[in-house]
């Protein structure tokens, strides 16, 4: 199977578990995948760490059923956990299979309590169940049939040692709503096993069945963890996965990960927190879509607002006056959309008032015994008055080449069309903005405001835009966002982001020229859903497979000619005001 | 004429509402104000019921008006209609309740576009005068007359709301989906259901509430509710009933609806 075909199946990862445990108890949590290792020693499980879940994405080998099913199993049984489950036990002095045995009491009494809510959860687990009672007597086989004597009341096993568990487990119904005997429970009966001689590994153990968490959430580590583990806090579980060597992975029962992930306390990852804290006062933060998790991770990004250094406003006066022809026509439109006024349709059958010639003409017609036309209403349009309209240029460093045979570098066409759209558009409206974006890294988005929404386009906002310059890369996603931010706060009926970029997203943080690209896809569906238009004039023609697929078909608009920038925009405009 | 008028807008029978609060000794004190009283809630929570079973309480007619965008001024007040050679004036609904003494609910009253809306402002202040200038008339409502609006704040977009001009003429109730044992009661009155199963339909509509504004704009209501009861009345199975009318109609989202159905599964 490959990758894709992997996320087509996995329907309701991640946003389907995280909605179902909070359809469930209310809890939020984060759910992320949990690829498979490189050299996996045992099956992968679930996991936890306080509400951050990890799934087995892509499907487990040998689970029977939908995936979809399985999913929801799991993270039914870590909501479970969530909802009913005290503080983390402490490892002490128990020994790896007391570990695995009081884990056991504790997933089966939580899922009970859980049950009384919901019963048909229990359905839900029921089929995971496939110990059976004939098997031999090893460790592992009497995890896994413990587990099933837990769940399952009508399952039959003689064993001793099993109907000890099993009748101390219900006759301790009462105290189902705390967890402090499980641990006196489990640490005996492991004492039983260990005096029946049975031998434990907790090398090769897997949690049975298979969609239960590797208990790694439900104990409390003595090892401080490591520096890794604020690492792994921020960029996910697959890092360390397969940077941890797979000899160390395992010790006490618990594979040694769990120590990383348990690292919320760490040192290194508060001092990380205290300096975001600080940055978040100077900077905007936006979350950015990641598509092989499939998820948002919240607040990556950080847009920093810079003051444009202003530049020779006369001189982009004189570049301007090229476009003289343009600029007559554009503000010729822009009056005409600006004086908009209401206008009456007449004629129609249903209407706010008579339309009297109409009305007049009916009578006429039924006095002379024809048949009077029936629409006799008029009725008032009010016309769309022009949008409020934000231009967000893409000032990445490629702008400052000079294309073979160009008399202008994309850079003083853009400052071009920028000037030709704030003059034209001056006696019009004022709900026009121009905004610019470099990026160097997530950590900083650089976002620049030529124009300012209201602001009447006068020397200041002139010499800003001459001052325009271009430099470093094209993290678009998130300029996305910020400019939509601006946006969505304008009054008006309709909005419009137009984009100018040269190309493709891309930033000197990521390698994957398909990231960037996904999450400008996310930032344009999230602009549309607060009422944004997008639409996206590129620089580049060949880079259409990525600008449709970020801004969607018919959204978009290539130069094939660069020098004609300022007349498209112009264009674009009226086209998308009418 | 005008006793016939009203006529089809008389509640004979009580219609069944179980209060949640004290709404009713509210609602009863504002119409003895003649205080206009808008009502704000998430769809399906028993608005409607409400305003009906208010009016049966008062004994007055009740005339309702579903809000929509396209709806115009002259939809409320009334127009010109051709007939016979000459023009008639036929009162709208509005009209009417002013004119005869009625209680006028427009539900939904935010999808009116803004425009139209400004011509109850006068009729919701102490003048109670309803102004209609295609008429060339400003009539003084009736001593009996009354105006409920609805609205619901959870889904409208932001383009939607309501003038703080409009909206504060009315004094406002504010409903919610009832309490756990009140919806129980309440659907076993309405589908006949027996009552531990209503509270496995109750616990499914809980779950979904839980995602409102998680990818659903609105929860499972009880009206909603009320269907599923009544689809499992006709024989139709459990789960079944729960696909057609708790989860079908809340999403197309093939992912929601996993997650719904996973809800309706581990409830059941």
């Amino acid at each position: 199977m490959t990758g894709t075909e992997c996320e087509r199946h996995a329907h309701v990862l991640p946003e389907g578990t995280s909605r179902f445990v909070r359809a469930l108890w209310g809890i939020d949590v984060r759910v992320r995948a949990l690829p498979a290792a490189a050299n996996e020693l045992v099956p992968r499980r679930p996991r936890f760490v306080a509400s951050n879940l990890w799934l087995p994405a892509p499907k487990l080998v040998g689970v029977k059923g939908s995936y979809d099913d399985y999913l929801f199993a799991a993270s039914a049984h870590i909501a479970a956990h969530l909802r009913f489950g005290a503080a983390r036990f402490s490892v002490d002095s128990l020994k790896p299979i007391q570990i695995a045995i009081v884990s056991l009491l504790e997933d089966a009494r939580v899922e009970r309590l859980a049950a009384v809510h919901y019963p048909g959860l229990t359905r839900l687990w029921a089929p995971y169940y496939e110990a059976q009672a004939a098997r031999a007597k090893t460790s592992s086989a009497l995890l896994e049939r413990l587990a099933r004597a837990l769940h399952d009341d009508s399952y039959v096993d003689d064993d001793s040692w099993l109907s000890k568990a099993r009748q101390s487990f219900m006759a301790a119904r009462a105290d189902w709503h705390d967890s402090a005997w499980c641990r006196r429970l489990g640490s005996a009966l492991g004492n039983d096993l260990g005096q029946m001689r049975v031998q434990f590994n907790s090398k090769d153990y897997a949690v049975q069945p298979a969609y239960r968490d590797d208990h790694v959430g439900l104990w409390q580590f003595e090892r401080e963890p490591s520096e890794q583990g604020t690492e792994l806090e921020f960029e996910g579980v697959r890092r360390v996965e397969s940077d941890l060597p797979a000899t160390n992975r395992r010790e006490r029962g618990v594979p040694e990960i769990s120590r990383v992930l348990a690292a919320s306390a760490s040192e290194g990852a508060s001092k990380l927190r205290r300096q975001e804290s600080r940055e978040l006062e100077a900077t905007t933060r936006h979350p950015e879509w990641d598509y092989v998790i499939r998820s948002e991770r919240p607040a990556f990004c950080s847009v920093n607002e810079r003051a444009v250094a202003p530049g020779d406003g006369a001189r982009l006066a004189t570049a301007l006056s090229r476009y003289a022809p343009a600029q007559k026509r554009l503000e010729r439109c822009a009056r005409q959309l600006a004086g908009r006024r209401p206008s009456h349709v007449r004629r129609l059958l249903d209407g706010d008032r008579l339309d009297l010639p109409a009305a007049i003409a009916a009578i006429v017609a039924r006095a002379s015994a024809t048949p009077p036309d029936p629409r006799v209403y008029r009725r008032i349009r009010v016309q769309l008055e022009p949008p409020a309209l934000l231009l967000l240029l893409d000032l990445s460093e490629s702008l400052n080449e000079l294309p073979p045979g160009a008399r202008a570098t994309p850079l003083e066409l853009a400052q071009s069309a920028s000037a030709l759209l704030a003059t034209s558009l001056a006696f019009a409206t004022r709900d026009l903005a121009i905004h610019g974006f470099s990026s160097n890294g997530r950590h900083d988005v650089g976002y620049y405001r030529f124009k300012h929404f209201d602001e009447p386009y006068d020397e200041g906002a002139r010499a800003r835009l001459a001052g325009m310059r271009a430099s470093l890369s094209t993290r678009l996603g998130t300029a996305l966002r910020h400019a939509g931010q601006a946006l969505a706060a304008r009054d008006a009926r309709r909005k419009l982001l137009l984009v100018v970029t040269d190309g493709e997203p891309s930033d000197i943080d990521v390698h994957d020229p398909k990231y960037l690209l996904f999450d400008a896809k996310q930032a344009t569906i999230g602009n549309r859903r607060r009422g944004i238009s997008s639409f996206c004039v590129g620089l580049d023609a060949n880079a259409e497979a990525s600008v449709r697929s970020i801004f969607g078909q018919g959204n978009y608009s290539l130069l094939d000619q660069l020098d004609s920038l300022p007349q498209r925009i112009a264009e674009l405009y009226l086209r998308l005001s009418a | 004429m005008s006793g016939d008028q009203l006529d089809a807008f008389r509640i004979r029978e009580e219609p069944y509402y179980l209060a949640l609060g004290d709404e009713v000794s509210l609602f009863g004190a504002a119409y003895a104000a003649r205080l206009p009283v808008m009502l704000k809630g998430p769809t399906g929570c028993g608005k409607t019921r409400f305003v009906q079973h208010m009016a049966w309480r008062l004994q007055r007619p009740l005339i309702t008006v579903a809000c929509n965008e396209e709806m115009s001024a002259s939809d409320l007040l009334g127009r010109y209609l051709l007939e016979e050679g000459a023009t008639r004036w036929q009162d709208g609904p509005l009209t009417i309740a002013a004119r005869l003494g009625a209680i006028c609910y427009l539900d939904e009253v935010v999808e009116a576009r803004q425009d139209t809306l400004v011509v109850i402002h006068p009729l919701t202040d102490d003048r109670r005068l309803l102004s209609l200038p295609a008429k060339s008339e400003a009539l003084q409502a009736h001593p009996d007359f009354h105006l409920v609006v609805s609205h619901n704040p959870g889904y409208q977009s932001a383009l939607k709301v309501l003038k703080p001009s409009t909206k504060q003429r009315f004094g406002a109730i504010e409903f919610e989906y009832p309490a756990r044992a009140r919806e129980i009661e309440i659907l076993v009155h309405e589908t006949g259901l027996a009552e531990q199963l209503a509270e496995r339909l109750v616990a499914i509509a809980e779950t979904a509430r839980r995602l409102k504004g998680h990818g659903l704009d609105e929860g499972i209501s009880t009206r909603m509710l009320v269907h599923a009861g009544s689809l499992i009345g006709q024989g139709i199975g459990v789960e079944a009933a729960c696909q057609m009318a708790l989860v079908q109609p809340l999403t197309d989202d093939p992912e929601l609806i996993s997650t719904l159905n996973a809800s309706v599964r581990a409830c059941l």
